[in-house]
């Protein structure tokens, strides 16, 4: 079923039912209830770990693992956020996560943008064109497991090891074709017609490219964005392998680090990860509306 | 562009973040290394690598010279010291080694000999003071060979019991691994309600979880039923008559054990004891002062410690010391020793040992201030005394890893006693076999 | 729907005049400086390690010993752990593949519409994928606990005897606990993307299936389907190769435990890398993996590309 590709920008976000039943009034209150209720559940499943991590940063030693487990009665306590960021270095691992995430995300998004754009718009021939998109995809296959050990060797002879530069490089590497596929999509649906109209006017390709494409293609790019942030700023093996000391290592290798031979310590390791929560859930929650958009956009139509 | 709606809330999770970030700033403590000599020093998470951190502080302080500590998870320690002494990097001036890692680093060569060090200082090695189990330990071939590492924290396991449950019940202290089983049956049938909230007292309690774990409780038994690893010639007899017996035994513990022990690692297993939920365990020493923690304990008091029972052998604790090593390609292999030699100091030593790190120089394990404030010194230097080594082969790791998983899969009913120690032992062979030179 | 030169555009552009057309002359080189960097950066970082892998899995031995070999693959064909462990990871992704399908389809087609609350439904559901993979592996650890755990423990309240529900310690239901804690975490990925994909239906075919007065299910299969097929595709996709290299969750749920009962590939792997020292031996089980990835992929590509107009 062939779309026209101008048309489908015209959709309405109505209250009219995208799948249309007939059914009586009280057959509407069971349907409408049931909604609720199974959005409802799916809210309690999906949040009840995530209270249970804050109460767990929040409860004294002896709390937590009172039997039975305390949902609510305890006295909370802030000794652990203290540990986590005076006593330790979780501030300076917040700080290395956020320049690793941050850096690399916009280097993939910068690369790769460009990279899709000369893969779909630009003549190259289709075949080298498709096989170039699929050779991209498939350096995302390898388990990180068995490429940390070349990778620490290589980054080694480069001498940066235990640097927050060259978690830069492979995260923009891990991101690069994630980010060259999803754009890839977004720039095949907008016509080329556009473009040809700017370059007519006398604006050149890259031009057009920054003036009238790109705008178009904004909500992709930021719903691209923050998958490539959550994928950076989540990512544990490459970090752990590839730093050595404090100086380069990120929240999730810190926050690894809390299991210690005797015990785990479950107030540091919940309050870190609350904190290593908060700023791509601020992130995330502020661009949401883009995602969905952004995505519907393109990649998710081929 | 769509109308911004609801960007209240975003604005002001945003600006959160940015406090963090700001705070961050603050609490991050990465000034600049002095302009004297700085070194770096790889240590395991937990009271170990605490305890070194205030170390490293006082010896800047005394010295001006910085000692940079990196932290690493028990889990990964292994692999980064060695995938990074092995790749050369000289990143770290000082590794801790766990000790049952210290022949295979020691054997690859990795390490550099500390008696050259001590003989440019007018010194034949390290003193008398420290303990000769522990000192045994960091030389390879065991006992006899060069020295590479310096013992530093004296772990020895330890029988933990709740002696008020013992003695409401007419127990006494176990001396014998049967005595813990009649224990353990005794208090999981009478105290079906009697810890806090009026929950279950299991019997026994003990880590399961399948490589390091399992094999470090599984020991004192297997020992104890006079079964060996190995026999002279180096073959594994893990599946002889009395290893297969002393498996049988650990499930039989296993029957008075909480609901999952099959996983349980240590964290879980103190939990059960802190929480009152659990009467007896094998344990390591740095517990003890956890008991007596209002913030974590509920059973103040109430716990006292021994060393291992026995069966047919006498009763003989695995130890477990952290050792302090010099990779072979430091470039301030000089000032690691020097480091190295006043961190093993007895003054500093003590200082570790306030810190609930146990010593390994007998001078302190007699010291009025010491004892008076750990009082199960005695029991730790017995049990320190009388320990065994876990098998000083370079291919532990392996062995102790594939012996895991048998034994996890014995104690979770996959496999019977019999079958797991057969295949145990088939797939240790294996791995001799793969790496005979 | 690939951006092809036989489009009605190309013959507008033989209609230029000159200045445009020597510009499409200067641009016939651009599209490889364009794509230039990527594959710069992304051949870099991949070069290396495949001529690394390649190298060590295919020789065995050491220092002088070194001999080109086969011996690690052949190895791999009568070792129980990697044949258990290729098991796992089919189970695994099999699994957490259909059930993180079918919620994500559900939770996408009840908020396909506009309800009351639908943007902070939307927000709440999308959570847990943006959790540290460290970080969902210690809660679920905490919750899945059988004693102190909140899981047994809600479910002791209600009444039920919890003794046997040793959830990541038993050998039966340490795997489904493991693929339950995935499904938690990236349902939402799923969910995102379908609900992407069905926003990006436009109204029209609806129309048409009600004027022809078919059934809510017949709408679903003839219309909703067979439109939303790329979203699905793309989100298969881009989730089964995630799950057959996942690793991070079950690192911190169970090591592999009990036994080996959760060891997937990827934890082989890391167990014979790092606690074996046996690099050789790794990279041929992550060429095996690897294999197997590509041939999925490339099963999902020429479903996705079959689409496309000719």
């Amino acid at each position: 079923m062939k779309r026209d590709v101008g048309e489908t920008r015209r959709r309405r976000h109505t209250g009219t039912p995208r799948h249309p039943i007939k059914v009586g009034r009280a057959g509407y209150a069971v349907r409408y209830a049931g909604r609720y209720g199974v959005l409802g559940l799916a809210v309690v499943v999906t949040l009840a770990p995530v209270y249970w991590m804050i109460t767990m940063s929040l409860k004294s030693e002896v709390d937590q693992f009172a039997v039975p487990p305390r949902w609510f009665g305890f006295s909370p306590t802030l000794a652990h956020y203290y540990d986590a960021f005076f006593a330790r270095s979780f501030g300076g691992y917040l700080l290395t996560s956020v320049i690793a995430a941050g850096l690399s995300t916009g280097c993939a998004i910068v690369v790769g943008t460009l990279a899709a754009y000369g893969l779909t718009r630009l003549t190259m021939p289709a075949k080298l064109g498709r096989r170039l998109s699929v050779w991209i995809l498939s350096t995302r296959m390898f388990p990180p497991i068995v490429t940390a050990v070349p990778l620490f060797l290589m980054v080694q002879g480069i001498g940066l090891l235990d640097s927050v530069a060259s978690l830069v490089i492979v995260y923009t590497a891990f991101n690069l074709p994630f980010v060259v596929w999803m754009m890839r999509g977004f720039f095949q649906e907008v016509p080329r017609e556009m473009e040809e109209a700017a370059m007519v006017d006398g604006d050149s390709r890259l031009g057009a490219l920054w003036r009238v494409v790109l705008p178009l293609v904004t909500p992709g790019l930021a719903a691209t964005a923050v998958f490539c942030l959550i994928i950076s700023w989540n990512e544990f093996l490459m970090a752990l392998v590839l730093t050595q000391t404090d100086a380069a290592m990120t929240l999730p290798v810190g926050i690894a680090g809390r299991v210690t031979q005797y015990e785990i310590k479950w107030g540091v390791m919940s309050a870190a990860g609350v904190v290593a929560m908060v700023p791509i859930l601020a992130f995330a929650m502020s661009v949401q509306r883009y995602l969905v958009r952004g995505l519907s956009m393109g990649a998710v139509k081929g | 562009m769509q109308k911004k709606s609801g960007s209240l809330p975003s604005t002001i999770s945003l600006c959160l973040s940015l406090l963090l970030i700001a705070c961050s700033f603050g609490a991050c403590r990465r000034s600049a290394a002095p302009d004297g000599k700085s070194l770096t020093l790889a240590v395991n998470s937990g009271v170990e690598g605490d305890a070194l951190k205030q170390a490293a502080r006082d010896y800047e302080t005394q010295t001006g010279v910085r000692v940079n500590i990196a932290e690493f998870p028990y889990a990964n320690l292994f692999e980064k010291e060695l995938i990074d002494l092995g790749a050369g990097s000289g990143a770290y001036d000082l590794i801790m080694l766990d000790d049952p890692w210290f022949p295979r680093f020691a054997e690859r060569e990795l390490l550099a000999d500390l008696t050259p060090m001590f003989n440019r200082r007018n010194l034949a090695g390290p003193d008398d003071d420290f303990l000769r189990s522990s000192l045994a330990l960091c030389r390879q071939p065991y006992e006899t060979g060069a020295l590479y590492a310096l013992p530093y924290v004296g772990n020895s396991q330890l029988f933990f019991y709740r002696k008020d449950l013992l003695e409401n019940h007419g127990l006494k202290e176990p001396v014998t691994w049967d005595d813990a089983l009649a224990a353990a049956r005794t208090i999981s049938e009478r105290e079906s309600a009697g810890a806090p909230g009026g929950r279950q007292v299991y019997g026994y309690v003990m880590r399961a979880a399948q490589g390091n774990a399992v094999v470090a409780d599984f020991m004192p038994i297997f020992w104890a039923f006079g079964a060996e690893m190995f026999d002279a010639e180096g073959r594994p007899t893990v599946n002889s008559a009395e290893a297969v017996a002393a498996l049988r035994f650990m499930l039989d513990l296993g029957k008075y054990a909480p609901p999952g022990y099959v996983s349980f690692n240590a964290d879980e297993v103190s939990a059960h004891l802190l929480q009152g939920t659990a009467a007896m365990s094998i344990n390591w020493p740095a517990w003890i002062s956890a008991f007596d923690d209002p913030e974590r304990s509920r059973v103040i008091g109430k716990m006292a410690f021994t060393t291992m029972p026995a069966a047919k052998n006498p009763g003989r604790a695995e130890i477990g010391n952290w050792l302090i090593a010099i990779p072979r390609g430091s470039k301030n292999a000089d000032a690691a020793f020097d480091f190295l030699v006043w961190a093993t100091s007895r003054e500093q030593m003590k200082q570790s040992a306030l810190r609930v790190n146990p010593p390994t120089r007998r001078s302190l394990f007699e010291d009025p201030e010491l004892l008076a404030r750990f009082p199960a010194y005695p029991a730790q230097l017995r049990s320190l005394e009388t320990s065994k080594p876990r098998p000083r082969t370079p291919l532990w790791n392996e062995i102790e890893n594939t012996f895991g998983i048998f034994l996890s899969k014995a104690n979770s009913g996959e496999l019977s006693p019999e079958v797991a120690m057969n295949q145990a032992n088939v797939e240790i062979e294996k791995i001799i076999a793969r790496n005979r030179r | 729907m690939n951006a092809d030169s036989d489009k009605p555009g190309s013959e507008m552009r033989l209609a230029q005049p000159s200045r445009a057309r020597a510009a499409i002359r200067r641009e016939r080189g651009l599209p490889y400086l364009l794509v230039a960097p990527a594959v710069a950066v992304l051949l870099a970082l991949s070069i290396y390690p495949l001529v690394y892998l390649v190298k060590v899995a295919f020789q065995t031995g050491s220092g002088d010993a070194v001999r080109w070999t086969f011996a690690n693959f052949e190895r791999l064909a009568s070792d129980g752990f990697f044949l258990t462990a290729l098991w796992h990871t089919l189970v695994y992704a099999a699994t957490a593949l259909t059930f993180e399908f079918l919620l994500g389809l559900g939770l996408a087609l009840l908020l396909d519409r506009s309800i009351r609350g639908r943007a902070v439904f939307r927000a709440i559901l999308l959570i847990p994928m943006m959790l540290p993979s460290v970080v969902v592996g210690v809660v679920w650890r905490l919750m899945l606990n059988p004693t102190s755990g909140a899981i047994n423990g809600t479910l002791q309240g209600a009444g039920m005897n919890t003794d046997r529900l040793t959830w990541t310690a038993s050998t039966a239901l340490a795997l489904p606990s493991v693929i339950a804690v995935d499904v938690w975490q990236w349902t939402p990925f799923m969910f995102l993307v379908l609900l992407a994909g069905l926003q990006a239906i436009p109204q029209e075919p609806y129309e048409a299936a009600l004027i022809d007065g078919s059934s809510a299910w017949q709408t679903f299969r003839h219309v909703t389907l067979p439109l939303l097929r790329p979203a699905i595709l793309i989100a298969l996709l881009l989730r089964t190769m995630d799950l057959f290299r996942v690793f991070d969750q079950i690192f911190i749920l169970t090591q592999g435990g009990p036994g080996n009962a959760t060891e997937t590939v990827s934890l082989y792997v890391y167990r014979t890398a790092f606690r074996f020292s046996d690099f050789g031996y790794a990279a041929a089980m992550s060429f095996v993996l690897l294999a197997m990835t590509n041939v999925v992929s490339l099963i999902y590509i020429r479903l996705l590309q079959r689409q496309e107009p000719a």
